[in-house]
């Protein structure tokens, strides 16, 4: 489902990575883990080609930079700190909805998925860090993407935050959605993924470790959660 | 490129202006100080009361020339820039868009905002105008509010390059304050003394002042107003003679939107390969 190869990335005369390489089947979680500056976040933005990068990337087959609106509507993304300007909570669904094509009403009941549903009309900046965090998920999930990116997307939250964020991506993995998560949190990785890509300046440090089957079935998951 | 794409982003970009501070206090202020202006026109002639479209036009194209291009640089420059800072223009990035279709939306998003505050503005002074004092050509108001947008499109396209080019709002404040002195003052001091200190023929001082759009929009305001090329001199009079009176006021107007799509396509090259981080 997603195919890195070679990822290399220098910012500012700074050698981010330095030939990154893994793959992710469909169905499959993997998580990057690794220390600040390992290149976590940097390996997702080059699936997303916010960065310019050298090397190939693909997503379902997509080039990323040759076919990056073909790539990137296979992809929802959740980045560290979401950033939504003054509008409404609604409102990033709608238009994410209609970029991609579908419903813009369906894309807005996602927010009764996160639980936000209540708070349709509000503005997010008024928004707590755990609710921004889930209406990016919502947003993410417009479209049911195959693919979720999350970089660190819990980084800026209290304990149950993240326990909330993490139950619906849990409830997600029940359902098979492909996934790569950035994260240095033992736990979210050890209850959300199948797989470890871990990375250290900017290279693939070990050979992807597999993780033992009983683990890669989410807490959530295991308790019958469906479709957030 | 998809338009509906583009016109997407030019949705969402134009709601969330017109909901920002800057678009109602823009919207105010133009209004204030051309009605301000209005009311003020006849006070020279020992008169009150509001003057006709005539002396209007001639103050509200001295305000324009003057903060239009304060607005739209600062705006411009903080579109960009701001979103990089705030990581909203990686989430916009991340969505299945091209780049093109990203920068081509916020731009034509941020332009209409704009328009609408010129019209808000300005159209409100001229309805007042209109209803209370009437008098004097109407058209070369509504003219004058269109070379108004045309200016606005260009300065606005130039702080959008100063946005990708800078990517830091404190960077791009300065620089967009440094380019306004230079396009609306510095610009037009540096044009005379060079023609003085170096004797250019009009030719050249018309190539010189066609390098500047805020020049541009200055002499196609006057040619609004007035039919009678003397009042810009020799160089009036050269593209007189060279354009023809109506082809000068194309030029003029081709040179504008050749300036705003100039600065859209610099813009553009080089947001092509900004990193969003």
């Amino acid at each position: 489902m997603i195919v890195a190869r070679d990822l290399r990335l220098a910012l500012d005369g700074h050698v981010i990575l330095a030939g990154v390489s893994f793959d992710v089947a469909r169905g499959e979680a993997v998580a990057l883990v690794g220390p600040n500056g390992s290149g976590k976040t940097s390996v997702i933005r080059c699936l997303l080609g916010l960065v310019p990068f050298t090397g190939y990337a693909a997503i379902g087959g997509r080039d990323v930079v040759r076919e990056p609106v073909a790539a990137r509507v296979q992809v929802g993304y959740v980045p560290q700190r979401a950033a939504f300007g003054d509008a409404r909570a609604a409102e990033p669904l709608a238009f994410v909805a209609r970029l991609r094509g579908v419903d813009a009403r369906r894309a807005v009941g996602l927010l009764d998925a996160v639980g936000l549903a209540a708070h349709a009309g509000e503005r997010v900046r008024t928004f707590s860090g755990g609710m921004q965090q889930r209406l990016a998920l919502a947003v993410a999930l417009v479209g049911e993407p195959p693919v979720l990116l999350l970089d660190e997307p819990s980084a800026s939250l209290d304990a149950d935050g993240q326990r909330t964020f993490f139950d619906i991506v849990g409830r997600l993995r029940g359902r098979g959605q492909t996934l790569v998560l950035a994260s240095h949190r033992a736990e979210e990785v050890e209850s959300l993924t199948d797989r470890v890509v871990r990375l250290d300046r900017g290279r693939v440090a070990a050979p992807p470790a597999a993780k033992p089957v009983a683990r890669i079935v989410p807490h959530a998951a295991r308790r019958g959660g469906g479709r957030p | 490129m998809r338009p509906r794409a583009v016109a997407l982003v030019a949705a969402r970009e134009l709601r969330e202006a017109m909901r920002g501070r800057w678009f109602v206090a823009a919207a105010a202020c133009f209004f204030v100080l051309s009605l301000g202006l209005a009311l003020l026109g006849l006070a020279g002639a020992e008169r009150s009361g509001l003057a006709g479209f005539d002396r209007t036009t001639a103050s509200v194209a001295n305000l324009a020339l003057v903060f239009v291009p304060l607005v739209t640089l600062t705006l411009g420059g903080l579109g960009i820039a701001g979103e990089l800072e705030d990581g909203s223009l990686a989430l916009l990035l991340a969505q299945p868009l091209t780049r093109l279709e990203a920068y081509g939306g916020k731009y034509l998003g941020l332009l209409a905002a704009v328009t609408a505050a010129v019209c808000a503005g300005f159209g409100g002074t001229g309805v007042v105008v209109g209803w209370a004092a009437g008098g004097g050509r109407a058209a070369a108001y509504l003219a004058l509010v269109g070379l108004t947008v045309l200016l606005a499109a260009a300065t606005l396209g130039i702080g959008t390059l100063l946005s990708v080019l800078l990517r830091s709002r404190a960077r791009v404040v300065g620089a967009a304050f440094t380019v306004w002195l230079a396009l609306v003052y510095v610009s037009d001091l540096g044009t005379i003394g060079l023609a003085v200190a170096r004797r250019l023929a009009p030719a050249q001082v018309f190539a010189l002042a066609a390098l500047n759009p805020v020049q541009q929009a200055r002499v196609a305001a006057t040619l609004v107003l007035s039919d009678r090329v003397d009042v810009l001199g020799p160089v009036g009079a050269w593209g007189e003679d060279t354009f023809g009176m109506t082809g000068l006021v194309a030029v003029l107007v081709g040179l504008l939107l050749a300036a705003a799509a100039g600065a859209l396509v610099a813009g553009w090259m080089a947001f092509r390969k900004v990193p969003v981080t």
